[in-house]
């Protein structure tokens, strides 16, 4: 009947069947079993318990097993998992904190108001009281379409998540009172800001405008812009990211272009260097190099001149023959030191400027020398170059933040000013700040002149891609700073493809930001 | 007389943590909304007296074991203070079932050594869980997926958890003695069908059939808990190697043939795999779990800190999310080690007892709250597929809850016997 089975079960069936026997009868016939077959039956019980004993033991490891593994794979998890998935968007406690801390503000460096939140509704609503102005500075920060620039790179600030004041914070938590994040003061002047936007009108382009001494941005414009408040970038969205003149594009940071004659002062500045400063060239309007043609602009001629007067009338052939001269060394030499290719540091994304040559024919180096070829800057990029000339060579570091407030006042980081490049000594720095001010008083950069202030200046009419193909398309650039013996403030000014010189219409926006800012 | 001091320390750091996590609930209310925040002190003085009162009787009558009931009371503190913070009304309600649990503790104790008759009555436990089997579907009502639990008045009761009882009295008897399974078998004799394989067969059919039933309930979690228990069984107490292997086999092609014809298997096996490709939908649930388990940190985000309400389910099976979140990886890996001597001292006590009945069912208990533990723990930590179940004394559910105190009472009641 159970002999199917194996013996090791017979016997413990036999041995149970006896046990329960005796469980059973126990109380009636007291003892009343064979004594030998009271000891047979506890041998074999003891040989059936140490079997089924170890078997439990094997059983309790593996239940060990089972629970260790669990712990380990808890830890695995928390150590080495986690980080990579709980900033997925389905995970709502980021979206929860965020709407329960109120948003800190965005300030300019006087304290006016240029982006705050506000509740209502038991929702969050962000708003920026001038609109387009600061589309290219502060971003936007919506439910919808994420975050952008300052918006973006201090979110955590303005959430106060980095500060470790959640133990501190208990207290309001408990209560379920919303948090206050930090505020962020620019370094944004809004007076020059709102000058500056209202200068550019409907063209498109970027200014930049900075103190040359701290590295402090005071007022950046890109146009076209757009209006980051919640409900409008709703309503254009799909328009702005369709349309081709690229509304998102921040242009003052982002946008690379040919600089023109604005980059003949690095080309002049290598030329002092090399002991070129006191050639005379025989400027005849044009000149061949390698068989390819280069003229000056209308194609004038200026005779006997020297690099100063070369300068202040932007003669191609002079700086191409200079760029011949200097050497494909020199001239990349000059580009690392003023920070080409370099990527720069700042408060929101800037592009790389590029000098973007392998090697170097004839008449890549007489392009280069007249800013033109294979260089794209970034306008940022040029006004640090006109701010290094201004402050004895030296490039600071860019800036756009002051400095972060909690919201009862207390400071939590400030701007210091950084050396970031020395781009040429001092001697070199006051020669070509000297010659960009005979630019500005006799030469192409009348337009940026004030009564009464010493302007230094550089335009540029920059041939580009659609120029070309097409006359009256160049970009028209300029850049400068004043007052010129003691520099507050460096600019940078381009207008894409608007087919005037830098002369005629750049340099005369720089020269109002310039006189408003030092007028006060 | 016993020396009562020996056993303060233990029960004293229960009540500590029953304190510190009503006082923290009752702080964490708001200030402004209606809650009668009294009720909060009374729900955790409830708590304490609960537990007090019966570890005072534990001693007091000296019921065995005094350790299984502090692990659990511990356990059943951190399941409901949790509960409290998730949903106070639900807390207020698994307060009564510990109530209505700790009475059941005693009289299955008093039930189980007073009556003698539990072995004896090996073919009952197939027979009447089937029919609750047959009740739960014929009666029975679903939520997601499953179809596991019926209305009495106004209370959803979950059979499956008294079953769980009835099949470790199943199994203790046979292999107590598996010759009492020859009476169910004479009527397959009777239709002349070879006795000869009949009782080992039999044996694993009827097996099959409860978890066939689960499988037909979808409670995926369950049965593979049975079957757990039933393989655990088949190691320690069958001496053919080749059975185990066999049925392990079975499970096998079960399991790959459910993938491919059973939606829901697959379901369970592809989040698994890769809950993040369906993340809104059917990965929903795991990385919810994940989110709560992985914001917590090692510390926990604290009790109310955190927000393991996003996770669903999160008052029954996704428990332990909640716990890691608010309480910490530490506080989760507290629960384990609880979970872990639970099942150590069921272990022991199962070695210690001399009555084989006592002694399967002493294992046959231990081995399914450890089991449980770490389908559902691993489950929710995407350690293995999820299949839900409860957390032992822990999650929501009268149901769960009143079997896990019937299943301690006896595990008590052997303890003394030890």
């Amino acid at each position: 009947m159970i002999n199917d089975m194996d013996g090791y079960k017979n016997i413990d069936n036999a041995i149970n069947r006896d046990t329960d026997r005796g469980r059973d009868a126990g109380k009636v016939t007291n003892n009343s079993e064979d004594t030998n077959n009271e000891v047979k039956d506890k041998q074999e019980k003891e040989a059936m318990s140490n079997r089924t004993v170890n078997r439990m033991i094997y059983a309790l490891v593996a239940v060990c097993i089972l629970f260790f593994s669990l712990v380990a794979y808890l830890t695995y998890f928390e150590l080495f998992k986690k980080n990579k998935i709980i900033n997925n968007s389905y995970n709502r406690r980021q979206f929860e904190m965020e709407e329960k801390t109120l948003r800190g503000s965005i300030l300019d460096r006087n304290g006016t108001v240029l982006a705050e939140s506000e509740f209502s509704d038991e929702k969050q609503v962000r708003k920026y009281p001038y609109g387009a102005v600061y589309s290219h500075v502060i971003g936007y920060s919506s439910r919808k379409y994420g975050r952008s620039l300052i918006e973006s790179r201090y979110n955590d600030y303005l959430l106060g998540i980095n500060e470790s004041s959640a133990v501190f914070n208990l207290r309001d938590r408990l209560a379920g009172e919303a948090k206050e994040g930090n505020n962020i003061y620019l370094s944004i002047d809004h007076k020059l800001q709102a000058l500056a936007h209202e200068l550019m009108k409907n063209m498109q382009g970027a200014i930049v405008a900075l103190n040359p001494k701290t590295g402090e941005v005071l007022a950046m414009v890109s146009k076209p812009d757009f209006d980051p408040n919640e409900q409008k970038l709703e309503e254009n969205w799909k328009s702005m990211v369709e349309s081709e003149t690229a509304p998102f594009l921040s242009r003052a940071t982002q946008g690379l272009y040919t600089p023109g004659s604005t980059f003949k002062v690095l080309t002049l500045t290598s030329a002092l260097e090399n002991g070129m400063e006191n050639n005379i060239y025989n400027d005849s309007g044009s000149i061949v190099i390698d068989g390819k043609e280069i003229s000056n602009y209308g194609g004038k001629a200026y005779g006997e001149i020297d690099l100063k007067t070369a300068l202040a009338v932007s003669s191609n052939t002079v700086f191409a023959s200079i760029g011949v001269e200097l050497g494909e060394e020199n001239l990349r030499n000059i580009s690392e030191r003023a920070g080409i290719g370099e990527k720069i540091p700042f408060d929101i994304p800037v592009g790389k400027s590029v000098f973007q040559y392998n090697e170097m024919s004839k008449t890549d180096l007489a392009a280069a020398g007249m800013g033109q070829g294979k260089i794209l800057m970034t306008p940022l990029h040029m006004a640090l170059i006109s701010s290094a000339i201004a402050n004895d060579g030296i490039m600071m570091k860019p800036s756009l933040v002051s400095r972060i407030e909690t919201h009862n006042g207390k400071v939590l980081k400030k701007h210091k000013p950084e050396e970031l490049y020395r781009v040429m000594d001092h001697d070199t720095a006051a020669k070509i700040n000297e010659m960009m001010q005979e630019v500005v008083n006799n030469g192409t950069g009348k337009n940026a002149s004030i009564k009464g202030i010493k302007v230094a200046g550089k335009t540029g009419t920059a041939e580009n891609e659609l120029s070309s193909r097409q006359k009256g398309k160049e970009h028209a650039w300029f850049i400068g700073f004043a007052p010129a013996d003691d520099p507050e403030i460096a600019v940078a000014v381009i207008l894409e493809y608007s087919g005037s010189t830098g002369g005629s219409a750049a340099a005369p926006i720089a020269r109002e930001l310039i006189s408003a800012w030092l007028k006060g | 007389m016993k020396n009562y001091t020996r056993f303060v320390k233990p029960v004293y750091m229960v009540v500590l943590i029953n304190l510190i996590g009503f006082l923290l609930l009752y702080m964490y209310s708001k200030p402004n909304n209606n809650i009668n925040n009294n009720i909060t002190i009374f729900a955790g003085f409830s708590v304490i007296a609960l537990i007090c009162l019966t570890y005072a009787l534990i001693l007091k009558l000296e019921m065995g074991d005094e350790y299984l009931f502090l692990i659990v009371s511990m356990l059943m503190s951190i399941g409901i203070i949790m509960l409290y913070r998730l949903d106070r009304n639900l807390a207020q309600k698994q307060i009564i079932w510990l109530a209505v649990g700790i009475i059941m503790f005693f009289a299955c104790y008093f039930a189980y050594l007073k009556l003698n008759i539990w072995y004896k009555v090996a073919y009952l436990y197939p027979i009447v869980s089937y029919i609750l089997f047959i009740i739960t579907i014929v009666f029975g009502g679903g939520k997601r997926g499953a179809n596991n639990w019926i209305a009495i008045g106004h209370i959803n009761v979950q059979l499956s958890e008294i079953i769980k009882v009835l099949y470790i009295f199943f199994l203790a008897s046979y292999y107590t003695d598996p010759d009492k399974f020859r009476d169910c078998t004479i009527a397959v004799k009777r239709l002349k069908i070879k006795i000869n394989i009949s009782k080992q067969w039999i044996f694993i059919a009827l097996n099959y059939i409860f978890i066939g039933f689960l499988f037909l309930q979808r409670e995926l979690g369950t049965a593979f808990l049975f079957f757990g228990v039933f393989i655990f069984f088949l190691f320690i107490f069958g001496s053919k190697i080749s059975t185990l292997v066999f049925n392990a086999i079975i499970a096998c092609i079960g399991l790959v043939f459910s993938y491919f014809y059973f939606y829901h298997i697959r379901v369970r096996f592809d989040t698994w795999i890769n809950p993040w490709s369906d993340i809104s939908n059917k990965g929903y649930q795991i990385t919810q779990s994940l989110f709560a388990i992985g914001s917590g940190g090692f510390f926990g985000t604290g009790l109310g800190l955190g927000r393991p309400d996003f996770v669903p389910e999160v008052h029954t099976d996704f428990i332990f999310s909640a716990i890691c979140e608010e309480m910490g990886i530490f506080g989760g890996i507290a629960v384990i080690f609880l979970f872990f001597i639970f099942a150590y001292r069921g272990f022991k006590i199962s070695l210690m007892v001399k009555e084989t009945f006592d002694r399967i069912v002493a294992l046959g208990i231990t081995l399914m709250f450890a089991l449980q533990t770490f389908i559902i723990l691993g489950g929710v930590i995407k350690l293995i597929p999820l299949t839900g179940i409860t957390l032992p004394f822990i999650s929501y559910g009268g149901s769960s809850l009143v079997s896990g105190f019937i299943s301690l009472g006896i595990l008590q009641a052997i303890s003394k016997k030890a």
